[in-house]
């Protein structure tokens, strides 16, 4: 904090006399305040007088006394000038000076401390101090930050109509009440996450989303406020569109050693390593991020690893209320089911089509029965492709599917449909029944239940309900289907994951997705996973009410009891409940064994525990890495290695799994004669990647028709960043060379008008060396070099062509040629032709000065944007030194433009946009 | 501090409003516009007490909205600095806390805040508070400040001394 000190000294013509201080040493005054009473000294009639201040700080000494007769001219008090550490709106919120006024101090405050508020910014100084208190308060707390993504993250939002009746979706309106709604799921167990997270992390949140909606989101997910207490960043805050990164050093001006993040886009952290990257989450169909940044794609998870999404189209148009959700399994549907699925498409597709119609014509309130037949029908089509996947008598599904068939062609008389309802009904039973006996046969030690419940005659058969499940455990309870008209029948079960809570990986699931070895095994465990579960309350006496009467009934009335409750699988939160607290011991055991003062990183912290999880497995890939790419490159292997496992390109005494994309290779055949050897698919990786731990190999044998994922999902390949050790690099906070705080928040904020100009000057000089660009070489030579030298706008290289220049004349030459290259080529290609034409030059005259003389160990296709990036280069320290810089001393020199790759020039741009729009 | 003054606002209004009901629709829409709005001069408008005239009204060539001159008394609220008020607090961080003077929004740095008085961001809510904890500011409860500045934007934002 510079501190201007002020002597207020008595500017009145006649010596005044003090009568009384007003103020005391170590007060803050502001403008106008009253400082002392006066009189002066010859005045006739006594008379008390004000003295006010002119200017705003502190009193640091009052040095004339009480009493005392002072002298024009004499100083009456030091007063230590605010600086303005505390800002708000320009304003100065210890002083109340206005800002905007050019006659005051300038501020030092630009970092904005607090998430919600960016109008609120302190000086760097006491962002420190307040950092710091933080990180004392969080060790002394044995607490770390989490950075929580709202979008995809634990929550998935939807523009899409969708029924309001969906248990756990939120509906809301942002704009007022003719602007969109927005429709939100809750990732499963979130509450419970957050709840138990909470007590080891600081919760923040830190999303795409705009002010409101993440408020919005955030009453949602903790109506107290006790988790996230306005911990809130928003997109409104963000300094950068497309990155979150940026906001990091204001938010946590002592590092962020002790900042874990949660997400599930990498790209907007640009790939930090203390990012836990999650498994997208994703409920509804056809939408994918609504709040992804701008430019990075938005696109649905629909075609693509997204397992899971819910197609609630439908549903809607059968008027909001027909309790049937297609589990959207394109995907994991394997082959065998291939087919059968098509047709329930298919037939899916008709219904929605005569309901279309039907919603044309009986506008949004009505239900058609003929639409909700053809949705059970589907429905049950659907039930009917589940049997079959859990290996139920095929007879019976035979049975099933002439029953729906009939259901379907039934809807001219009720009579006849009430006759189909209950032979569904005891078919379905009967389905029940003989998969119990047979899993008894097997002795799978799973129980696998399919339930089909028709308990309302044709009336109501809008308000049907089918109860499809798969489950797993066995702790589940079942109320068996009911056919009693008048009774209501209630299904209650347990969602499947939350049987699962506290074992993450339930020997149970796991035998039994061993057991089901015909399906494909991610099919399988996706499908285990996925129960719908639906609650379901149907009076049947309204059976004989009238049917638009029911219909509307049930449409306005969106109680408990119709709400639908559609159980999804993703449990992800449940691993990453364990990943967290996993890191959260790591640190603070790695905090314990360090001397005092020390703290460790996270972002070294992070990638050791999760390099523990296959720590001592010895992997070989089959048919996973091409054979023209080198081991090392391939992403599998970067996966692998990051989990902490050994990677060998053959079988060796040592190895202990084989990744096979398919049987019959080489290396399988040499693994399945090795005893010790377990031999896997590559999901086995994906899991493993996935969960940061341990997965038993034995849900992931390696069968007959092999896998299909042979590239791991987005959310596996986080390593990929490794790469680049910078991001690794811990230490608190890069400093620019001025070692100024806002120049690490926004480097433009620092440049001088000088920089400015020059800067005007290079964009006017390469829009003039563009337009001469078609000009010959022998013109480009004919121009001196020092003067070609100035115009370019490849600084580090004019530097050191000057060098060149001034030891020898005959590297002028080669200066224009260069020139040249730099004019002709864009920027990018240019500095790595430049690169190369340089290298090859330093063969020739060993040009020690040369900033670009690559490093031996560097590689060719490195660009020097990377290299500089990590610190290898210091290429601004060169230009610093040079004696012909002629550039503004006080300020620093920026980073090198054109080190700046062009998103690096976007950003930039977008922030002196902002910076000038807020003036 | 609170002021009862009369003041004049133009009224644009569109020709289907033009009927018997005229000069009715001139008056809600005084209302509408006019109350809850802030100026830096004259602050808060609170309330409107009085329609003194409506002018006659002049109807724009071109267009056909038709302009009515209306004055009228109201209530309005007019911070000063230096002046003390009471203030409900709304949300309380380590930079200071954010407190509310009916319309007016305040913000009160930890600086200006006595310096007895220690953050403690641990308990929920969070609050500010004396060592022997006699005196709790936390969201929700009240406080007398001292506005040091004020800044008119969208709304009136004010800093202050605490006591």
């Amino acid at each position: 904090m510079v501190e201007k000190t002020i002597y207020i000294s008595q500017s009145q013509r006649k010596p005044i006399k003090i009568l009384k201080w007003k103020i005391r040493e170590g007060q803050t005054v502001p403008v106008g305040h009253v400082l002392l009473l006066y009189d002066f000294v010859d005045a006739k009639t006594a008379e008390q007088r004000k003295l006010k201040s002119t200017h705003a700080g502190t009193v640091h000494k009052i040095i004339a006394k009480q009493g005392e007769t002072i002298n024009t001219g004499r100083t009456l008090l030091q007063l230590e000038a605010c600086s303005h550490p505390t800002v708000m709106n320009d304003m100065c919120a210890e002083c109340g000076a206005d800002l905007r006024k050019e006659e005051t101090s300038p501020t030092t405050a630009f970092v904005p401390m607090v998430h919600a508020i960016p109008n609120l910014k302190v000086s760097e100084e006491l962002a420190q101090k307040i950092g710091k208190a933080d990180n004392e308060r969080l060790l002394s707390d044995k607490k770390l930050v989490l950075l929580v993504d709202l979008d995809q993250t634990l929550i998935h939002t939807t523009n899409d109509n969708i029924p309001p009746n969906i248990k756990d979706v939120y509906h809301f309106q942002l704009y007022g009440p003719n602007s969109p709604w927005y429709h939100t799921r809750l990732r499963p167990g979130t509450h419970r996450f957050l709840n138990n997270i909470q007590t080891n992390y600081e919760l923040h949140i830190c999303t795409f989303g705009a002010r409101n909606y993440a408020h919005m989101i955030a009453a949602f997910l903790d109506p107290e406020q006790k988790i996230f207490n306005n911990r809130i960043l928003s997109r409104d805050e963000c300094f950068d569109p497309t990155s979150k990164k940026a906001n990091l050093q204001a938010l946590f001006p002592c590092g962020d050693n002790m900042v874990c993040i949660i997400d599930d886009r990498e790209d907007v952290w640009s790939h930090a390593s203390n990012l836990i990257h999650v498994r997208p989450y994703h409920f509804f169909q056809h939408t994918g991020d609504i709040n992804a940044p701008p430019g990075l794609d938005k696109h649905e998870h629909d075609a693509e690893g997204g397992p899971m999404g819910v197609d609630l189209l439908a549903g809607v148009e059968a008027n909001k209320s027909v309790a049937e959700q297609a589990v959207s399994d394109e995907l994991e549907a394997g082959e065998v089911e291939q087919a059968e699925f098509e047709k329930a498409e298919i037939e899916a597709k008709d219904a929605e089509r005569d309901k279309k119609k039907a919603e044309s014509e009986t506008k949004n309130a009505e239900l058609d029965p003929e639409m909700a037949e053809a949705e059970s029908v589907k429905a049950e089509q659907e039930e009917h492709q589940q049997v079959k996947i859990s290996e139920s008598n095929t007879s019976e599904k035979q049975h099933e599917k002439k029953s729906a068939k009939n259901g379907e062609d039934s809807n001219n008389s009720e009579i006849d449909k009430v006759v189909e309802k209950h032979e569904i009904k005891s078919e379905t039973d009967k389905i029940n029944g003989s998969s119990d006996i047979k899993i008894k046969n097997e002795a799978v030690g799973a129980e696998e239940k399919l339930e089909n419940k028709h308990s309302e005659p044709v009336g109501v058969c809008e308000e049907e309900k089918n109860n499809e499940k798969m489950e797993t455990d066995t702790d589940v309870k079942t109320k068996g289907p009911t056919c009693n008209g008048d009774s209501t029948v209630v299904v209650d079960r347990e969602p499947h994951h939350i049987g699962n809570a506290n074992g993450k990986f339930s020997e149970v699931e796991d035998t039994q997705q061993m057991n089901s070895g015909k399906t494909n095994v991610n099919n399988s465990h996706q499908k285990n996973n996925s129960c719908i579960n639906s609650k379901l309350a149907s009076d049947v006496k309204e059976a004989t009410d009238s049917q638009c009467k029911d219909s509307t009934k049930s449409n306005q009335d969106i109680n408990s009891e119709n709400l639908i409750e559609i159980d999804d699988p993703d449990d992800y939160l449940l691993y990453l409940e364990d990943i967290l607290k996993r890191i959260h011991g790591a640190f603070y055991e790695e905090y314990d064994k360090m001397e005092a003062g020390e703290i460790p990183d996270l972002k070294v912290v992070i990638p050791k525990v999760r390099g523990q999880v296959l720590k001592g497995c010895r992997l070989v890939f089959s048919g996973l890495v091409p054979n023209r790419m080198k081991l090392e490159d391939s992403k599998v292997y970067q996966v692998a290695t990051s989990l902490g496992a050994e990677v060998t390109q053959d079988i060796t005494d040592k190895t202990t799994h084989l990744v096979a994309v398919r049987p019959g290779t080489i290396k399988v055949n040499a693994g399945r004669r090795q005893r010790n050897v377990k031999i896997v698919t590559p999901d086995w990786l994906w899991c493993c990647a996935e969960r940061w731990d341990h997965v038993d190999e034995r849900i992931f044998p390696l069968n007959s028709r092999g896998s299909r994922n042979r590239h791991p999902p987005p959310h596996c390949s986080s390593p990929e960043h490794r790469k680049y050790p910078t991001h690794d690099k811990p230490t608190a906070r890069k400093r620019t060379p001025s070692g100024r705080f806002m120049d690490t928040i926004n480097p433009l904020m620092s440049f001088s008008s000088a920089d400015i100009a020059d800067m005007d000057k290079e964009v006017e000089d390469i829009l003039v060396n563009e337009s001469g660009s078609s000009s010959s070489e022998e013109e480009n030579e004919a121009v001196p070099p020092e003067v070609q030298e100035a115009l370019s706008e490849d600084k580090p290289t004019v530097i050191a062509e000057i060098l060149n220049s001034s030891s020898s004349n005959e590297d002028d030459e080669l200066g224009g040629t260069e020139d040249d290259l730099a004019m002709e080529y864009p920027r990018g290609f240019k500095r790595k032709r430049s690169c190369g034409l340089r290298k090859d030059l330093d063969e020739d005259d060993d040009d020690e000065e040369n900033p670009y003389n690559p490093s031996p160990n560097s590689s060719d296709d490195e660009t020097p944007s990377e290299r500089f990036k990590r610190g290898e280069m210091d290429v601004d320290n060169d230009v610093d030194m040079e004696p012909e810089d002629t550039q503004d001393s006080d300020s620093l020199t920026p980073p090198d433009p054109e080190e700046l790759d062009d998103k690096e020039w976007n950003r930039m741009g977008a922030e002196l946009e902002r910076e000038f729009l807020s003036e | 501090m609170f002021y009862h003054i009369s003041l004049e606002h133009e009224i644009l209004l569109h020709p289907q409003y033009f009927g018997p009901q005229l000069l009715e629709k001139v008056k809600t829409k005084l209302y509408t516009e006019v109350e809850g709005t802030c100026t830096g001069k004259y602050g808060f408008v609170i309330a409107v007490t009085t329609i003194d005239s409506i002018g006659a009204g002049l109807i724009l060539p071109g267009q056909g909205f038709v302009v009515y001159p209306v004055k009228y008394k109201a209530i309005v609220f007019r911070p000063f600095k230096g002046e003390v008020l009471d203030a409900v607090v709304r949300q309380v961080n380590k930079v200071g806390m954010f407190a509310e003077i009916g319309p007016l929004s305040c913000f009160i740095s930890h600086h200006s805040i006595p310096a007895e008085m220690e953050f403690c961001p641990n308990v929920n809510p969070q609050c500010y508070k004396t060592k022997d904890e006699d005196v709790v500011i936390r969201a929700e409860g009240e406080i007398r400040l001292k506005i040091v500045g004020t800044r008119v934007d969208a709304t009136g934002i004010l800093f202050l001394f605490l006591f």
